[in-house]
């Protein structure tokens, strides 16, 4: 169990040290991130455990009906990746802006969401709509190809080129 | 989950689509989709600049004032001046020389027309409901429901793909860009028709937001995040000529990977 939550850990650490951060922000918005974080807010000590807990979010994909990639995958993931289950939190990292820190959320052995926190404020409001909001590329990941979507978000479309749009098909499916 | 139904409506040039999640479509679910497809069809009566007789289109023409019109002009015209100061002037809704919100006053209305929902996600007479007008969407889940959103967002070049997926619980997420309409992005600096193809996705807390900075973030384009600490944004996606930048908590996020080789 330990093993696996260094090998974590130096995974969140990986991720952190994958940010990059532009050098032409606008002088004055630096200035008043930095003051923000400089407040504290954005340190917390809890910021330096990395211990799993149980979390609601965990449970993804019981709701969205009918999956179809279940069949194949299920049962195998949680020895293959060896990661227990949970919600993990990595070391904070000092950035310019301040403290950023990651989390991850571990569900069958498979990461499945990273969340940033949103810093300086943190919000419970900001908490919920950040919990799995970074977008995942379809290119990283396998999973997506085979995604049951919900609904689609693009340039809008006219009446006319709905017709042929993804979400066109999605909502004939529910019609 | 005891049922789930999508109804689509015109709406604004484009089309409505409203799923409902965790029930029929009967009486009280069935009128408040009615009194959202309403929202959105009296707000378009109002701020539609392809209609001579909408309040925006005698503003311009008769030289009203916001006052002598309908009252939501007055509330969408404050918001659009505050979009163009936080956003350097990437969004102005001034940039014909007179007040075009068309741009904003989408993904407002949503979130408006969406209110229907409220007393029904409290309690528990729906789980969920997505409205989406043209690609832009607010999302909402009730409080008591496990149910997660996985939206897909569309490749600006490849149609039928996509070219990211998000998941939200309570949000909006919004699409800007060059793909669906042919050039339709303008550069209010400078007036000139993006080149594109370019494609910006946010998510925010409300559609509002998401759809304002969507287009902030398309016109700005993907070498230009400088806006980003200063957008109440949760994150998105840059997409520009097969370039792709992410940014989440207002920094932009340079590499990410979902899956842990095993």
């Amino acid at each position: 169990m330990k093993k696996i939550v260094y090998a974590l850990m130096a995974t969140v650490t990986g991720l952190v040290l994958l940010f990059s951060y532009r050098t032409s922000m606008a002088p004055e918005s630096t200035s008043a991130l930095a003051e923000a974080s400089s407040s504290g807010v954005a340190t917390t000590p809890r910021t330096t455990t990395t211990a799993p807990s149980p979390s609601a979010s965990a449970s993804s994909g019981s709701t969205t009906s009918g999956s179809t990639s279940s069949g194949t995958s299920s049962g195998a993931q949680t020895s293959s990746s060896g990661l227990a289950d949970g919600t993990y939190t990595g070391q904070a990292a000092n950035t310019r802006y301040g403290a950023v820190q990651v989390q991850i959320t571990v569900s069958q052995g498979v990461i499945t969401d990273v969340q940033v926190p949103r810093y300086p404020s943190e919000s419970g409001r900001d908490q919920q709509i950040n919990s799995r909001a970074l977008p995942v590329l379809v290119k990283e990941t396998v999973q997506a190809q085979g995604a049951q979507i919900d609904m689609v978000s693009g340039a809008t479309y006219t009446s006319t080129g709905y017709r042929t749009s993804l979400q066109s098909a999605l909502d004939q499916a529910r019609a | 989950m005891s049922g789930a139904f999508t109804v689509t409506a015109p709406v604004m040039g484009t089309m409505a689509s409203i799923t409902v999640l965790g029930a029929g479509r009967d009486g009280d679910v069935g009128a408040a989709v009615s009194a959202c497809v309403q929202r959105l069809r009296d707000d378009e009566r109002v701020f539609s600049t392809y209609r001579d007789d909408s309040d925006i289109s005698r503003l311009r023409d008769e030289g009203l004032e916001l006052g002598a019109i309908d009252p939501r002009v007055a509330e969408v015209a404050e918001r659009c001046r505050d979009l163009r100061e936080r956003s350097g002037g990437r969004f102005d809704a001034h940039w014909r020389g007179w007040f075009d919100p068309t741009g904003y006053v989408k993904g407002w209305s949503t979130d408006a027309a969406a209110q229907a929902f409220d007393e029904l996600l409290e309690n528990g007479g729906i789980e969920a409901v997505g409205v989406n007008v043209g690609g832009d969407m607010r999302l909402r889940t009730a409080a008591t429901s496990p149910h997660v959103w996985r939206v897909g967002v569309a490749h600006p070049t490849h149609e039928g793909e996509l070219l990211a997926t998000v998941e939200v619980v309570d949000g909006a997420v919004a699409t800007s860009g060059t793909a669906e309409r042919g050039a339709h992005l303008i550069d209010p600096r400078t007036g000139v028709h993006l080149a594109g193809p370019v494609s910006a996705t946010v998510i925010a807390g409300d559609l509002t937001t998401a759809d304002a900075w969507a287009t902030v973030a398309a016109i700005a384009g993907i070498d230009d995040l400088e806006w980003l600490p200063v957008a109440p944004v949760a994150s998105g996606i840059v997409w520009e000529h097969g370039r792709t930048r992410r940014f989440a908590g207002g920094i932009e996020v340079a590499s990410f990977h979902d899956t842990v080789a095993g």
